[in-house]
């Protein structure tokens, strides 16, 4: 690598420039993280406001002036906020470790088997990879209420999401990766599949397992729409279906939704804080570069 | 190698292929039969033919629709545009970097329900844009932000760009990482300006990503629900102004009880999404055989 | 070796926390009611009505218990019976109602749920899932009676009710809601039209109560007026699930031609109607969320937070402004509702129905009439300001005592009101389908600048085509 030699002027003109950059650059960091964060900020302080400290006022105000606790006692009174969180991580959890696990068994022959109707099956996964979820909804509603009968259960939520053929795909991906070597290896030991798979190639593919699961993970908690149709009594809820509720049920009270919205978003973002590193990779290992 | 017939790789298959089956694929054929017939879930369908299409077809409100789920592709393009600019600025060893990107992936993590909540609080006539607007004098007095049809749309897709930024910028930051450092010292060489050389070499770097988001969010963008459901309240806007092809579908099926025309609904989301994934294969293909 | 352990009690623990919750997720056969709101009020209302009026004494007679009116009561029946957003604060009532009602009828089991937001989407699942309750509270204002009637899901109630029992009604509460002339509902509980009044912002337009429009039509001038001296918009709700309905009452409009063969809903009646709304949106007079929202609590809350002048609801909801605004109470005041067009005051609030499935006919329609007799409806007036609809009730001493909180103050007229609800709309084919084209049509000219004629015509035209 050639580095032209460079005078004294040159260097510090250099400095300048990448100073006045640096500063550049962090003022427009510092507008973005001003746009991504107002709405949290004034939902935060809008909840700690007490029926005195007007939430509307022109010129606006931001901070409370007696900051009260009353919104959120009001809303936790009202509403099983605990209950939705509860049948979140239930649901949540449920579906992240039983689909990888379902997922990480079906995508292993996919990949590294050769049987009878192995390409049928892949292109029928293939096919139903495109399959909007609001399709399904429709018949799968009428599974809940009608043939299986848990309409209005925890259950109703989970088994739908059992298995996703992106996660098959993404999977089977990564089992290419893995040597045949390893697996024949085992095969001379005289180890059955199952051994082989689950001590030999699961740890080679740990990292796409997190990934698996951290994306199943955020749509898991994220996901409305579905739970919305078959969780209807409010103590099944699960946390952003009770969110709407809840916001129904304070229409007008600002503060009250206020409230709500901070109880449900806070402890997602501590627990992502906490976790950082592990859910970045995980969401963007899903792109291989 | 023993050619035996063996169980086991059916056996690795069948939970999986269960869900899938039940879940699915059933549901496919479900549809497909309901989109023919007369059905309120409550009674019996009744078969009618093609009456739910023809209806479709005549249905201005599904073109409405079909018309807004096609807009809102545009959050594709801006999405990426804005997190690549966003992944170069970040893309650096400067104090603090760090907090700044989990920052920008806050949104992300809150989920579209709350911030949507949340944003209807800020639109809201006693919301905050009024009160900032009216005391920076934009405007004279209060305006029903959410009661305007023209704006009810590009407010939700302002929504779903406001979340998607940080997460996509992650995936492009991620990218980012595997371009090599000689492709940029060379062009240095060449004497481009930073602009110019970040722009040719990381766009290129990052055609994978940019491939990959570009099918998710245009994906996501067809089938949008979350995003209008919280902005306009569950009603889909004054003069169906955010009614998008999800949206009506579950309007149709949900609150009016029309199982047979939104079937028939779903079977024309799934044409749109099968050609979407047809291209979405065929630039997949193209990327790996470019590796 | 430990992280498979680790791993599979994982995943045990996973599943039997999940089935554990999914089993105590069961729905209970009597409701479970969400933590109950904050301040319940029935304390003031209560107080004053104990020492005004005389206890309801139902003269004892030997043999058969005179509430119980209906024969043939099957023998060990199990019926299941829901309520509209009744819980938790009148838990009491029902259950003292129930333990009333097995008195009369024993060995009939009543499993009682109440549902709220989600009535509409839980009772739609219930009747695909076969297990639809027997007896259902549905509101005849918002029309779920002909909604579930006209599928054939509600047991028409003409030919198995006797006559004696019918004529304990208000014959225009009997009436309701029919389709093809028949009856599907036992009238409920009923309510008085009224405007509530926030002084705070009301009396800042120099008016006073007296001069609250008497009719429909003067409202606009009033909006106009507390735009200008308020700043604050008219909390106006069009009914958009039954804009037809609306329509009749307040326009006094004629939606459908006499043989039934063309719908007739853009005449100069219509267009007037619709005018005036159009007129109030061009203004900028009324608050557009809350005009076309589908919830009449949005309405409500808004007036509740202090933000409107006036509203449209009854006395029996003052207890819900009352509980989240104990501010505004002070300030409430009430006038009777603003009579529309037709002349007709209005019409009736909720019902019991049946279930056409019910294998329990007559222990069905026994525990729907025994909610609605004189006595059931009188003790329930007497805990909250509701009105009976059988004009029996209204001879006990309660009804003729002065009011004194401001929930009674419809009471002195509220008999000779009721009396003259009727039902004015007649009967309209595939009514929800009507009513949403109409709705579209409407939300054009509202929002979209179409003149309401045009509007109207088009509607009619679409609407046409669903009649054969």
């Amino acid at each position: 690598m050639m580095k032209r030699a460079i005078g004294k002027d040159e260097h510090t003109r250099a400095v300048l420039q990448q100073t006045v950059q640096n500063i550049g650059l962090y003022i427009i960091l510092t507008c973005v993280a001003i746009i991504t964060v107002f709405p949290f900020l004034w939902v935060f302080f809008t909840s700690f406001k007490g029926p005195t400290d007007a939430i509307y006022s022109v010129p606006p105000q931001l901070i409370p002036h007696e900051p009260t606790f009353a919104n959120y006692i009001r809303v936790w009174n009202f509403l099983p906020v605990g209950r939705f969180f509860i049948n979140s991580i239930v649901v949540t959890m449920s579906v992240v470790v039983l689909n990888t696990l379902f997922t990480s068994l079906a995508a292993y022959p996919l990949a590294k088997m050769k049987f009878k109707g192995s390409n049928t099956i892949f292109y029928l996964l293939l096919v139903t990879y495109i399959i909007p979820s609001a399709l399904t909804a429709i018949p799968s509603y009428i599974l809940a209420v009608r043939v299986f009968h848990y309409y209005d259960h925890i259950q109703a939520a989970i088994l739908p999401y059992l298995a996703t053929v992106f996660n098959i795909f993404l999977l089977r991906q990564a089992y290419k990766g893995v040597p045949d070597d390893l697996i024949d290896a085992g095969h001379v030991d005289g180890a059955n599949e199952f051994r082989i798979w689950w001590n030999i190639v699961i740890p080679i593919i740990r990292p796409s397992l997190a990934t698996v699961a951290i994306i199943t993970f955020v749509e898991q908690w994220n996901n409305f729409f579905w739970p919305s149709l078959v969780l209807p009594t409010m103590t099944n809820k699960t946390l952003q279906v009770g969110l709407v509720a809840l916001q129904g049920a304070f229409v007008s009270d600002a503060r009250g939704t206020a409230a709500g919205v901070v109880m449900t978003v806070v402890p997602m973002i501590i627990f992502f804080l906490l976790l950082q590193k592990q859910f970045i990779r995980g969401l963007t290992g899903a792109v291989k570069g | 190698m023993s050619k035996k017939f063996s169980l086991t790789p059916y056996l690795f298959l069948t939970p999986a292929l269960v869900v899938v089956a039940i879940f699915v694929l059933y549901p496919i054929f479900a549809v497909l039969y309901y989109s023919f017939t007369d059905y309120s879930i409550v009674t019996p369908p009744v078969w009618v033919g093609m009456k739910n299409y023809s209806w479709l077809i005549h249905d201005p409100i599904f073109w409405k629709s079909l018309g807004h789920s096609f807009i809102y592709l545009l959050v594709t393009p801006i999405l990426i545009v804005l997190s690549v600019i966003l992944a170069i600025v970040v893309n650096r060893k400067l104090p603090g970097i760090h907090a700044f990107r989990a920052l920008f992936f806050i949104p992300v993590i809150s989920g579209s329900i709350a911030v949507g909540i949340a944003w209807r609080l800020m639109l809201d006539r006693n919301g905050i844009i009024n009160a900032l607007l009216l005391s920076v004098g934009i405007l004279k007095e209060p305006m029903q932000w959410l009661a305007e049809p023209s704006l009810t749309l590009p407010f939700c897709m302002a929504l779903t760009i406001w979340l998607g930024v940080g997460y996509y910028m992650m995936i492009f930051l991620a990218g980012m990482q595997n371009i090599p450092e000689e492709l940029y010292d060379s062009a240095m060489l060449d004497g481009c300006n930073s602009w110019q050389k970040h722009w040719f070499i990381t766009i290129s770097g990052l055609r994978p990503q940019i491939t990959f988001v570009a099918v998710i969010s245009s994906l996501a963008a067809l089938q949008v629900f979350n995003e209008v459901f919280t902005i306009t309240g569950g009603l889909g806007g004054l003069l169906q102004s955010a009614y998008t092809v999800v949206f009506y579908l579950w309007q149709q099926a949900f609150r009016l009880s029309h199982a047979g025309k939104a079937s028939a609904i779903a079977m024309v989301l799934l044409l749109i999404t099968l050609a979407f994934s047809m291209i979405n294969i065929r630039l997949l293909e193209r990327g790996t055989e470019a590796d | 070796m430990h992280k498979k352990l680790l791993i599979l009690l994982l995943l045990v623990s996973i599943l039997v926390t999940g089935c554990a919750t999914a089993t105590t997720q069961a729905p209970a056969a009597t409701s479970i009611p969400p933590t109950p709101q904050t301040i319940i009020l029935t304390s003031a209302p209560q107080t004053i009505i104990e020492t005004v009026i005389s206890e309801v004494v139902v003269t004892a007679t030997p043999a058969p218990n005179p509430e119980a009116v209906i024969q043939g009561v099957e023998a060990d029946a199990e019926i299941g019976f829901w309520t509209f957003w009744l819980s938790p604060t009148f838990d009491q009532y029902i259950k003292d109602t129930i333990a009333r009602f097995n008195q009369a009828y024993p060995g009939v089991t009543v499993n009682w749920e109440d549902h709220q937001a989600t009535f509409q989407d839980d009772l739609k699942a219930s009747f695909a899932a076969g297990n639809a309750p027997d007896v259902i509270n549905l509101s005849v204002s918002e029309g779920w009676v002909s909604d579930y009637a006209s599928q054939g899901l509600l047991l028409s109630l003409d030919e198995l009710v006797p006559q004696s029992v019918k004529d304990l009604y208000f014959p225009g509460l009997w009436n309701e809601q029919l389709i093809d002339g028949v009856n599907y509902q036992f009238p409920w509980y009923q309510g008085i039209n009224v405007y509530l009044i926030n002084h705070q912002l009301y009396d800042q337009t120099g008016l006073t109560i007296d001069d609250f429009p008497k009719n429909w039509t003067e409202l606009p001038a009033l909006c106009a007026t507390i735009k200008e001296k308020t700043g604050t918009l008219c909390d106006i709700r069009l009914t958009v699930n039954d804009l037809i309905s609306q329509m009749v009452y307040e326009g006094n409009v004629k939606p459908i031609s006499d043989d039934g063969t063309s719908f007739t809903f853009d005449s100069a009646e219509a267009v007037a109607w619709l005018q005036q709304y159009v007129d109030m949106v061009t203004a900028g007079t009324v608050d557009k969320t809350v005009l076309v929202t589908d919830q009449d609590r949005v309405g409500l809350d808004l007036f509740t937070s202090g933000q409107a002048a006036f509203y449209a609801t009854g006395p029996n909801l003052i207890r819900e402004v009352r509980a989240n605004n104990p501010g505004l109470y002070g300030y409430l005041g009430v006038v009777p509702a603003p009579v529309g067009k037709s002349g007709v005051i209005g019409k009736g609030l909720m019902s019991l129905s049946i279930n056409a499935q019910t294998e329990y006919p007559n222990a069905s329609i026994a525990l729907a009439q025994f909610f609605t007799n004189p006595r059931s409806m009188l003790e329930f007036s007497k805990i909250v300001s509701i009105y009976p609809s059988t004009p029996d009730s209204y001879a006990d001493p309660f009804f003729s005592a002065a009011p004194v909180a401001i929930e009674d103050s419809a009471k002195p007229f509220a008999e000779d009101a009721i009396s003259k609800y009727a039902d004015i709309v007649p009967t309209i084919p595939h009514k929800a389908d009507v009513n949403a084209i109409l709705l579209r049509y409407v939300q054009d000219a509202l929002f979209n600048n179409v003149p309401a004629q045009q509007a109207l015509t088009d509607a009619v035209a679409e609407a046409n085509l669903l009649l054969p």
